[in-house]
């Protein structure tokens, strides 16, 4: 058995067959491995956009990759084109992929039409956080963000994805809201598609 | 302070690190304070590592008693979970990595030592330890602890 | 320690939730990938790793005492079995083992054969003298510090560098009494 198992580690990760993804870890080690690159970059940063924008570079380093292994594992390489194809991919199979279920709500902005929003009651990152006096309105899914946007990057639809909490009435605690604005680009193609 | 029944038997609770750092303090009721906050963590802090030597110290049956006063490892010999005197009870706990979590209560409050064990497990563990905007070491105000144990605190009897 | 690993009450011991290997084994690729443009020595993204380990360490040793409902922690041999058999597994989902016990008990190594932290990795020419997974060390040697035992913790074999197993070197420096932090006049 030890020596099957050493020879597939043996073998080039490129030969190595692909994982269908459900092997799983802790929630714990997940959540401190998150805590510690939250903590590392905060120790790097003058202030809270600077964190932001350094939390949102690793998100998007995760999303840029994945969108690489669904595509392959789910898509048989196959592209989506239009935008709400896109956003369903990630609602859906980006969000089962990563955090076991599908995003709450996936909701098209009313003041905005460049503008959508995937929100979710509690999202993994900020299931244990209490956001101390003086860091304002800086929420960690600042990181989940930046994994949409690396997705939306990779596949041709480039946005400026933003995190927020919003309050929920009757609710002690707020939810998360991914907020998507595509770029012009975008905007003009999924037109020309119409 | 937190909103409980007037007729709670919660009075306050500190946690402490192994380096006695106070890294909360937790006030339900306290009619009387003589000392300042500082004075006050200090003196429980000190009270708790006393007990501890003395109690090690005057086992009858243990052997490993080490010598009074002096460093111990934490979870080393036996250890006390509670004292009570006419006027309050004061239950404690220790986990190996030397965090002290002390409940002060009414004196007709039961055994807490499971409550104890649960607010460390579930509410401390989860919401002050997980928590990634929180610097380790460094005394916490956490509002998802805060409401967690206000809540907690309410189902002990 | 393995006297007092009580079965676990499930009113006390929250049970133990899981999330796909994968947003762990990329969100680490992205800490390392920072850390690569961070600085610019490889030695000092080894040394890095090795301090964010220690700071999650630090962390994690009291989610693991609280879910393994362990009380008690004095004894470096039984500590080394337990962080084998139940801690790698409750965080890692892998198992390591034991081997290698230097005669004074004071050191010896847990061997890993699986490793989600290497997923998808292969090591760049630019790369050679990286630790990849050198938080592993950090973690080991911050949680075992926490319990009083201060360590030292190396890789001595990597399968990203050719070896045929993951090799963790633990060696057992000092066991540290709780002192009295206060000084009298202060």
């Amino acid at each position: 058995m030890i020596g099957v198992g050493r020879a597939k580690q043996n073998l080039n990760v490129v030969d190595r067959p692909l994982g269908k993804g459900k092997a799983e870890v802790s929630l714990s080690a997940f959540a401190f491995l998150f805590s510690e690159l939250v903590q590392y970059n905060q120790g790097k940063v003058e202030n809270i956009s600077d964190l932001e924008h350094r939390l949102e570079e690793a998100g998007y380093a995760v999303g840029i990759r994945m969108l690489e292994l669904l595509c392959h594992r789910e898509k048989a390489n196959r592209r989506e084109t239009r935008v709400l194809g896109i956003l369903s991919f990630v609602h859906s199979t980006v969000w089962k992929s990563l955090f076991g279920k599908v995003a709450d709500s996936l909701e098209k902005g009313t003041e905005h039409e460049d503008e959508y929003m995937i929100s979710e009651k509690e999202l993994i990152v900020n299931r244990f956080v209490s956001v101390p006096q003086g860091m304002g309105g800086f929420n960690c899914g600042t990181f989940v963000a930046g994994i949409v946007k690396g997705v939306l990057d990779g596949a041709g639809f480039p946005a400026r994805v933003t995190a927020h909490f919003v309050a929920v009435e009757g609710q002690a605690r707020p939810r998360t809201t991914i907020l998507i604005k595509f770029a012009e680009e975008v905007v003009q193609r999924d037109a020309r598609l119409g | 302070m937190a909103a409980l029944a007037p007729t709670s038997r919660m009075r306050c609770m500190y946690i402490f690190n192994r380096n006695g750092v106070c890294l909360h303090y937790h006030v339900w009721m306290r009619p009387h304070t003589t000392l300042s906050q500082q004075q006050d963590q200090k003196l429980m802090f000190g009270l708790l590592f006393s007990l501890k030597s003395f109690t090690a110290k005057m086992d009858p049956v243990g052997g490993n008693k080490g010598n009074l006063g002096m460093p111990s490892l934490p979870g080393q010999g036996c250890s006390f979970h509670s004292f009570r005197t006419n006027t309050y009870k004061l239950s404690f706990m220790e986990s190996p990595s030397g965090i002290k979590l002390i409940l002060v209560t009414d004196p007709r409050m039961g055994d807490l030592r499971e409550a104890l064990r649960f607010i460390y497990n579930n509410i401390y563990v989860e919401y002050v330890v997980k928590n990634p905007l929180y610097t380790l070491g460094q005394p916490f105000k956490c509002e998802l602890f805060n409401s967690t144990l206000d809540q907690y605190v309410k189902t002990l009897q | 320690m393995r006297a007092s690993l009580r079965p676990s009450d499930p009113a006390v011991s929250p049970a133990i939730e899981r999330v796909n290997a994968e947003l762990f084994t990329l969100t680490y690729g992205a800490i390392v990938r920072q850390l690569l443009t961070d600085y610019e020595e490889i030695e000092e993204v080894n040394k890095q790793l090795d301090t964010m380990g220690y700071n999650i360490g630090a962390r994690l040793i009291d989610d693991f005492l609280a879910k393994a409902n362990i009380t008690k922690c004095t004894d470096f041999r039984e500590t080394a079995d337990v962080i084998a058999k139940v801690g790698f597994k409750m965080f890692l989902n892998v198992t390591a083992t034991v081997a290698n016990w230097s005669a004074d008990s004071m050191e010896c190594s847990l061997i890993l054969e699986d490793n989600p932290l290497v997923d998808f990795v292969e090591l760049p020419e630019t790369c050679q003298g990286l630790s990849y997974c050198n938080i592993l060390c950090g973690v080991l040697r911050g949680a075992l510090e926490m319990v009083s035992m201060r360590t030292e913790v190396k890789f001595v074999k990597d399968m990203l560098r050719g070896d045929d197993v993951f090799e963790i070197r633990m060696k057992l420096l000092e066991q540290m009494p709780e002192e009295y932090p206060y000084k009298n006049d202060e």
